[in-house]
């Protein structure tokens, strides 16, 4: 029932009050000095520069689509990976057909000069 | 409070919902992208959920495993053909997509 | 375990048309991404094609028909029935990579992978036609779905292209994740993804009704988008008429024949028992309202139309809606009927496919670089300045419109007679259909008389024929398929009804 959940809400309840807490005290007790440093945003260190909505460039896109559409594939040897011995060698020939269609589409990724950064 | 099927199938719902809602309102091409992209993903919480109830075998569980791998290359060639409207009309508006009309 | 997914050798025979696309393919994008000039691409992949439908032919005989390796058996049916489909498919995409061979040479526009797009396009439509369960209909769904999306915006600088491609893409997958819901509710309702599973559960009455009602509903939804029936059908004209012309023959047989296969089988297999093949509560109350709407819709919209290509594409609204009247036929509880109608059907897709190949491949002959035909003004004069062009254009409208003695008339005779043979009910639809092939007549008699009777305005621009061997081919092959399906309809009727009986 919803007991069950009562210590997570209880949780829930204290992280917040505390939290919300601290920053109030804070803002409250604490002296505040702004100087152009603190202005600018805080980016590890460095100095910021630019604007933040810049446009890349598309090949960022056609490398990250590359990327996503060949790495969705590993979705499929997980499960067969876990029960391969099972499947046998016909198990293993299908593995290898799968993994050489995907090949040939790589193959033909690369000699269309999809791979290529500088064209 | 025991988390039932009728819960996921609820969830489910609502997220496909938000999906289908999102789509048919929203006139960015991306934002029409991720809301069928969201319909897509409610729909494996369903067969995920379905399977835990009905576990005599895998097959909810293995047609969402499909249903990731197509997702992934419906969004390149959707994304691809997003690209490809861009660099001829410079807007993302399937509004403005409006030459076929005249 | 080995043995009983591999099966025998013999096993095998029956997936040869899949596996020689499929392998056809890849043989493609290998030979595209290591020859440097232009290689045959338009032969090899209508040579692959080609081949692949005649063994399909041969096998839809039933002659050397074996049950497939038992891994295949619950996902894929390879018996007559899909073996018909496999060779209407591939005859339509076939001859689509003819016309393409012709038009993308012409139009300066030959890139390697189109060829692949139709050939991997193509194996999904035949996925799609042999599934047996709610995954490979998906799967086979999306394979054909993608290719044929890029191929409707192939051309990379024109807005119109993009645009078509864009719509298309976006309601096709907003169909496809409504399927999708469809299918996991049905899967939910039932336990089974099979369809065998679904239907015996739905006959033994174990399904949970809402959900599967639903379900069924929003699958139907799905499928008929695809075959572009009224109220799904906003997307055709445009992607239509922005896709290049090769893509657009594609799109209206292949992908048509493909999503009504898919839709026979789901209805046969799963739908029809007596509480959901119903007239009043089940899919036909349904389907049988959106046949009148699309035929209704479908041939006063194309009437309209100064462009051809959209006049084409919404009759390819039309024709939907007149094989739907086939398909709502299945309520009929007679097995007799319901045979007649799935033939019906099947022979009616085939007779298209070559007329519609035909009709498109004249509009493409007629054309010629930066001088493309799309309007009924390009057509003025041109059959009296190039008879031997305008004659399978003919040809392919009288075949459209119906008319005796080419293959689409016969396509709508079975088709209707089918549906008065089922009983009173669906007399209402064929009435509506008859009617509005009528309308039919008035907007491809246009054609003719625009070819014949015209002349073209003072200082227009003059369409001029082009010359390519690939598209004459294709011209030849479906013009003479047309006649020969309308004269000697026997061979090809009979084949259907025997695939239709096994329904495997």
């Amino acid at each position: 029932m919803l007991s069950t959940y009562l210590p997570a809400l209880l949780m829930l309840v204290v992280a917040t009050v505390f939290a919300v807490g601290i920053f109030t005290l804070t803002s409250v007790l604490g002296t505040k000095h702004m100087t152009p440093e603190k202005a600018i945003p805080y980016e590890s260190g460095s100095e910021s520069d630019g604007a933040n909505q810049i446009r890349l460039s598309v090949k960022f896109y056609l490398t990250a689509i590359l990327f996503v559409v060949f790495d969705i594939e590993a979705v499929f040897l997980y499960p067969w990976a876990s029960i391969f011995r099972q499947l046998g060698w016909f198990g293993l020939v299908e593995m290898f057909a799968f993994i050489g269609s995907l090949a040939i589409t790589l193959l033909y990724a690369w000699k269309k000069g999809a791979l290529e950064w500088e064209k | 409070m025991q988390i039932e099927l009728g819960h996921y199938l609820s969830l489910s719902a609502i997220v496909f919902g938000i999906g289908a809602v999102g789509f048919l309102v929203r006139r960015n091409v991306l934002v029409q992208l991720m809301s069928i992209e969201l319909m897509l993903n409610s729909v494996n919480l369903m067969l995920v959920a379905f399977n835990r109830y009905m576990p005599d075998n895998h097959a909810g569980q293995l047609f969402a495993f499909f249903v990731i791998a197509i997702a992934a290359a419906e969004a390149a060639v959707g994304l691809a053909i997003v690209i490809s409207m861009f660099r001829l009309r410079k807007t993302v508006h399937s509004d403005r997509a409006d030459t076929l009309r005249h | 375990m080995t043995a009983s997914l591999t099966g025998s050798m013999a096993s095998w025979v029956p997936l040869m048309p899949l596996l020689l696309v499929a392998i056809g393919g890849f043989a493609l994008l290998v030979v595209d991404a290591l020859s440097d000039e232009h290689a045959e691409l338009a032969t090899l992949s209508s040579v692959v094609l080609f081949c692949a439908g005649a063994l399909a032919a041969v096998l839809a005989t039933g002659k050397g028909l074996v049950p497939p390796p038992s891994g295949v058996a619950p996902y894929l049916a390879v018996g007559q029935m899909s073996q018909f489909w496999n060779a209407t498919i591939c005859c339509g995409a076939g001859l689509s990579a003819l016309l393409a061979g012709g038009y993308l040479h012409e139009h300066a526009l030959e890139r390697g992978e189109f060829y692949a797009l139709i050939v991997f396009s193509a194996f999904g439509a035949m996925v799609l036609a042999a599934a047996t369960d709610l995954l490979s209909i998906f799967i086979g769904l999306e394979t054909m779905s993608l290719g044929v999306y890029s191929m409707v915006a192939y051309r990379r600088g024109s807005p119109r292209a993009a645009e078509g491609g864009l719509k298309y893409f976006l309601l096709g997958s907003f169909a496809a994740a409504v399927l999708l819901f469809g299918s996991a509710l049905i899967y939910g309702a039932t336990g089974h993804t099979d369809l065998a599973g679904i239907g015996q559960s739905v006959r033994d009455g174990h399904a949970n009704l809402r959900l599967l009602i639903l379900g069924m509903l929003m699958l139907l939804s799905g499928l008929t988008f695809k075959v572009s029936a009224v109220p799904f059908h906003m997307w055709t004209p445009d992607a239509y008429e922005g896709a290049v012309t090769p893509a657009t023959t594609f799109m209206s047989v292949v992908v048509k024949t493909a999503a009504f296969a898919v839709l026979l089988r789901v209805i046969l297999t799963c739908f029809s028992d007596e509480l959901s093949a119903s007239l009043r509560t089940g899919w036909p109350g349904m389907l049988a309202p959106m046949a009148a709407a699309t035929m209704i819709l479908g041939n006063f919209a194309a009437a309209r139309q100064a462009n051809v290509k959209r006049m084409l594409a919404y009759s390819s609204i039309a024709h939907a809606g007149y094989i739907l009247v086939g398909v709502v036929t299945l309520y009929s509880g007679d097995e007799q009927v319901r045979q007649t109608a799935v033939s019906g059907v099947m022979f009616y897709l085939l007779a298209y496919t070559v007329s519609n190949v035909l009709a498109f491949g004249s509009l493409i002959a007629l054309g010629s670089y930066a001088k493309e035909a799309v309007s009924y003004e390009d057509l003025a004069g041109a059959g009296r300045r190039h008879p031997l062009a305008a004659l399978p254009f003919v040809l392919g409208v009288l075949s459209l419109m119906g008319f005796p003695p080419t293959a689409g008339f016969l396509g709508k005779w079975y088709v209707f007679s089918a549906a008065i043979a089922s009983g009173n009910d669906l007399l209402w639809l064929v009435i509506v259909g008859v009617l509005s092939s009528v309308v039919g007549a008035y907007y491809y008699l246009r054609v003719i008389v625009y070819l014949f009777m015209k002349s073209p305005e003072p200082g227009a621009a003059i369409a001029v024929p082009m010359r390519s061997g690939y598209v004459v081919l294709a011209l030849v092959l479906s013009g003479y398929f047309v006649l020969k399906m309308g004269v000697t309809p026997a061979p090809y009727i009979d084949l259907a009804l025997s695939a239709a009986s096994k329904l495997g």
